[in-house]
């Protein structure tokens, strides 16, 4: 057992992990945050993607003790009070999710992405939730969600 | 959080209820669970396509620390009781009858095949454990195709069926086969196959399981799309009396046809918890959701068609071969299906139809999406085809063939009624939407300067419901059931047994009840989920719109009448002066008078009033599909095909949908734009493929390959409503059209753009290398 420090959602956790424990796994078992999805174990379908000091990964292909030290964002932190940020609030009028399992991993590629590029058009959104897979929409609505959420910011 | 100030919810793209919550990581699926005590499984799989075992060696697994049991084939089936499929049981294939246990004992019968059943302190010890499990094989020669299945000799898979043909060769004939064919100007032949893909939720099956021996209650959570089949299941297979059985779900992450009921898996976890005493959780990974879930389609077809020299589809005589897999789940009733709507919305007054469903070393056949879509697939493709041989315009010849609209209906070769349905109509409007001679203009400068262009059409019908039959026996689906409630806090509440599993049931039912009752939309509450609470339902074949969304109309009908009538002694007014308005009750005309609901509803329960008032604000409602009628549409596809490599870009794409009146536009469009999306996944990506040794080729994401946001374009989609045929519901399912007709719409299209190189297409996989193959054998042929 290895034990780490992390900060998830701004709360500092100290926990003793086994070494091949995956973040995704640490993240839901040992955290209880289920928000965390995981849809394949080998980093194609992007469910399990979280934010690790301010990047967007795979959390089912990186080891707990990889992160021992860094800050970590899930989709539980960004929403602390229960309210919607302005993303959720955009892909909720937007009808963006079906069932729900791809959700919180592209909810956590886009933030990541619109905040290095705030202007990014619909063709670059694509480009960047391409690495995630939702089965249930066809991805229209997702993309018109993220569209939405960057027009608003700008407004803001 | 009122939401809209529409004048009614139902037609309106209201926001989903489910949505805060899925949008917040609060949803709660299976995987999320986590009771006491809980233990977690892991399945030792064969990695052989077909092998007897000779013994299976749990010893040194049994010895790891962590690991509290393992369960081979043969302590499974001490605990529980073989046969068929309990969906299989449940809705009556045709053919011999295959019994089998949970877990492989004397044969492993695809690769995949689950053998032993680990159950640890965690998930990885569960896996340290499978690890550790030794199994002797002796090979057994695969019967890895269709071809080897019909073959007399193969080795069976089944001893008690002795031979690999599961649903027995029939043929049927409707209208006059032989002079239709004898007496047509042509008769054209195909070979037309469609590949084996699969559903590939992104969440994989799964479940959690606790029994608790003092009461001798089983309690599953499920992901599935009804938890009282999953209970008739869990109780058939474990012998468990049905009402100590108790089945709950939340949310569900996505299905497609793949969750009905209960898998082996699924209950050999639950009689491994049973059989350890403590809760016991399974959630496959998706290497085991890829190998052993299930797949669908594998047909092929035979095909003659008799055609007229001016372009009339006379008849169609089609001899179908399923390979259903391993395990017989539903594939021996798929047939049927198809056979019923083969003539689609065209008029042909003959069809000849033959199937023969067999036994594979491949993984079981599971309903995925439309399971009989193939009937559309090779009548849209063998129209294409016939077009191409008369020099006429697919949109021609569809015109030309489409049954008119008459009265009394046009009735199918095969019986059915043809009422209200709309395809001359969507396809004119899909035809006008891509301004067709503008784009045949533009396909022909491109081919100059060395572009391939095509376009695609297709139409279908879908059964969601279907028409009420001729004869009046009853409705189309059977019937549904739905109890209501006016709870306590003025609440109305719904408790359905439709299972959800992205359809947004919590937001559409909701709706309906709404208006109906005279409450915001926030003052329902739809229960889903629990068989304790909820009356039996199955979410699946594009049901719940007609048929849950009007129970749900009628229940809410009922209820408000009831509720009326208790009102009308409170207020001392007569019931039928009395009406529901923005959840205020009130004497019509007079808004003084009015009262919130909730305050009927606490008067109601506060026990002062004499035993004939009727004070239970309860109504169990149940509806038979009313009128019922058929849901369908057209779709037209534009893509561009790189004949260096093979790739496939989809520039355009347009639906012209009739599901007759909508609840919510957006929940629709999201159903049909998902069905486009997996239909362009089937034909440019997706293969569940195998070597000629029944070994799986494509068990994880690297090798079954998804559509992603570069694949799918936007979609456009126009709403025709058909001429409505019921008084109060007409609602239809438009769950699977979407994957029906979109591979036949992008199949036709590429033909069309390869029609310079003299492609004909008869399959439905056209990732790049085939596409370059296809070019290349037509050009050396």
């Amino acid at each position: 057992m290895v034990d780490i420090t992390v900060r998830v959602n701004g709360a500092t956790h100290t926990n003793s992990v086994e070494a091949r424990t995956t973040l995704s796994d640490f993240l839901r078992d040992d955290l209880d945050l289920t928000g965390t999805h995981v849809g394949c174990e080998h980093g194609v379908c992007g469910a399990c993607t979280v934010i690790v000091d301010g990047r967007a990964v795979r959390s089912c292909l990186m080891l707990a003790v990889q992160a021992a030290g860094s800050e970590v964002t899930t989709v539980e932190g960004l929403a602390p009070d229960g309210s919607l940020g302005t993303l959720q609030q955009a892909m909720w009028d937007s009808h963006s999710f079906q069932c729900g399992f791809c959700t919180p991993g592209f909810i956590m590629q886009a933030t990541a992405f619109l905040s290095a590029h705030p202007d990014a058009g619909e063709q670059e959104i694509r480009e960047a939730l391409s690495g995630n897979i939702c089965r249930c929409t066809g991805y229209q609505s997702i993309i018109d969600g993220v569209l939405l959420a960057a027009r608003r910011s700008h407004t803001d | 959080m009122a939401q809209i100030a529409a004048e009614r919810y139902t037609g309106a793209s209201v926001k989903r209820a489910e949505d805060p919550r899925i949008l917040t990581g609060a949803g709660r699926y299976v995987g999320d669970i986590k009771l006491p005590g809980m233990l977690h499984a892991a399945f030792v799989r064969s990695p052989l396509a077909h092998g007897r075992v000779l013994a299976v060696d749990a010893s040194a697994a049994r010895a790891l620390p962590g690991v509290v049991a393992v369960l081979t084939g043969a302590d499974l089936e001490e605990m529980t009781i073989p046969g068929q499929d309990p969906l299989l049981a449940m809705m009556g294939g045709d053919g011999p009858v295959a019994e089998y246990t949970l877990l492989a004992t004397d044969k492993v019968r695809f690769v995949g095949d689950p053998v032993a059943l680990v159950v640890a302190e965690s998930r990885y010890l569960a896996e340290d454990g499978c690890e550790l499990v030794e199994v002797d094989y002796e090979d057994l020669p695969p019967v890895a195709n269709a071809a080897s299945a019909l073959d007399a000799g193969s080795p069976p898979l089944f001893a008690s069926v002795g031979d690999n043909i599961i649903g027995p060769h029939k043929r049927s004939e409707f209208g006059d086969v032989a002079g239709t064919f004898a007496g047509a100007d042509r008769v054209a032949e195909f070979h037309i196959d469609v590949h084996r893909h699969q559903n590939v939720p992104m969440e994989g099956r799964g479940c959690v399981a606790s029994y608790e021996a003092g009461s001798g209650v089983m309690t599953v959570h499920a992901a599935t799309q009804s938890v009282h089949v999953t209970r008739m299941a869990v109780a058939t297979r474990l012998g468990i009396d049905r009402d100590k059985v108790r089945v709950l779900a939340g949310d569900i992450g996505g299905s497609f046809g793949l969750k009905i009921g209960a898998s082996r898996e699924e209950l050999a976890v639950a009689a491994a918890a049973r059989a350890v005493g403590r809760p016991v959780k399974w959630v496959e990974d998706r290497s085991e959701n890829l190998t052993a879930s299930g797949h669908a389609r594998e047909e092929s077809f035979d095909v003659r068609a008799a055609v007229s020299d001016d372009g009339d589809l006379l008849g169609l005589d089609v001899r179908m071969v399923i390979d259903t897999g391993a395990y017989p789940v539903m594939g021996t009733m798929v047939p049927g299906i198809i056979e019923a709507m083969l003539p689609g919305p065209y008029k042909l007054t003959a069809l000849g139809f033959e199937s023969t469903a067999v036994t594979t070393n491949k993984a079981s056949y599971v309903a995925y999406r439309g399971p009989w879509a193939s009937e559309t697939f090779v009548r849209e493709r063998v129209l294409d085809l016939v077009a191409k041989d008369l020099g006429l315009d697919p949109l021609e010849i569809r015109l030309r063939n489409v049954a008119p609209s008459t009265r009394p209906p046009f009735l199918m070769v095969t019986g059915r009624p043809l009422i209200g349905v709309t395809t001359r109509e969507s396809l004119e409007r899909v035809a006008e939407l891509v301004d067709l001679p503008a784009f045949r203009r533009r396909q022909a400068e491109a081919r100059v300067q060395g572009r391939y262009l095509g376009i695609g059409l297709a139409t279908f019908i879908e059964a969601a419901p279907g028409p009420r039959s001729a004869e009046g026996s009853g409705g189309p689906m059977g019937m549904e059931y739905m109890r209501l409630r006016l709870a306590e806090d003025g609440v109305v509440t719904l408790f359905t047994g439709q299972m959800p599993h992205g359809q947004g049931h919590q937001t559409t039912l909701a709706q309906i009840a709404a208006d109906e009752f005279g409450v915001p939309f926030e003052q329902v509450r739809v229960v889903i989920g629990d068989t304790d609470v909820v009356p039996f339902g199955l979410t699946g074949g594009s049901r719940s719109a007609t048929m849950t969304g009007g129970v749900a109309l009628h229940g809410a009908r009922q209820l408000k009448a009831k509720v009326l009538d208790f009102a009308a002694l409170l207020m001392e007014a007569s019931a039928l002066d009395l009406e529901i308005t923005d959840g205020q009750v009130l004497v019509r005309g007079d808004p003084d008078s009015a009262i919130p609901v909730e305050e009927v509803a606490r008067q109601a329960a506060s026990g002062h009033f004499d035993a004939d008032a009727d004070t239970n604000l309860e109504v169990e409602a149940s509806f038979d599909g009313g009128e019922g009628g058929w849901s369908g549409g057209s779709h037209c596809a534009i893509v561009e095909v790189d004949v260096e490599t093979g790739l496939v870009k989809v520039e355009r794409y347009v639906a012209a949908e009739d599901c007759g009146a909508l609840i919510n536009p957006a929940v629709v469009e999201g159903q049909i734009r998902g069905g486009i999306a997996q239909g362009i996944g089937a034909v440019l990506l997706e293969r569940s493929a195998y070597d000629s040794g029944g070994n799986y080729q494509s068990a994880t994401f690297m090798d079954y390959l998804l559509p992603t946001a570069c694949d799918v374009p936007r979609i456009e989609i126009e709403h025709l409503e058909t001429v409505p045929l019921d008084a109060d519901v007409n609602f239809r399912g438009v769950g699977e059209g979407g994957l029906i007709v979109a591979p036949p719409t992008l199949v036709n299209a590429i033909e069309d753009a390869l029609t310079p190189f003299g492609v004909r297409i008869y399959e439905q996989h056209l990732p790049p290398a085939r596409i370059l193959e296809l070019i290349a054998a037509a050009q050396s042929g």
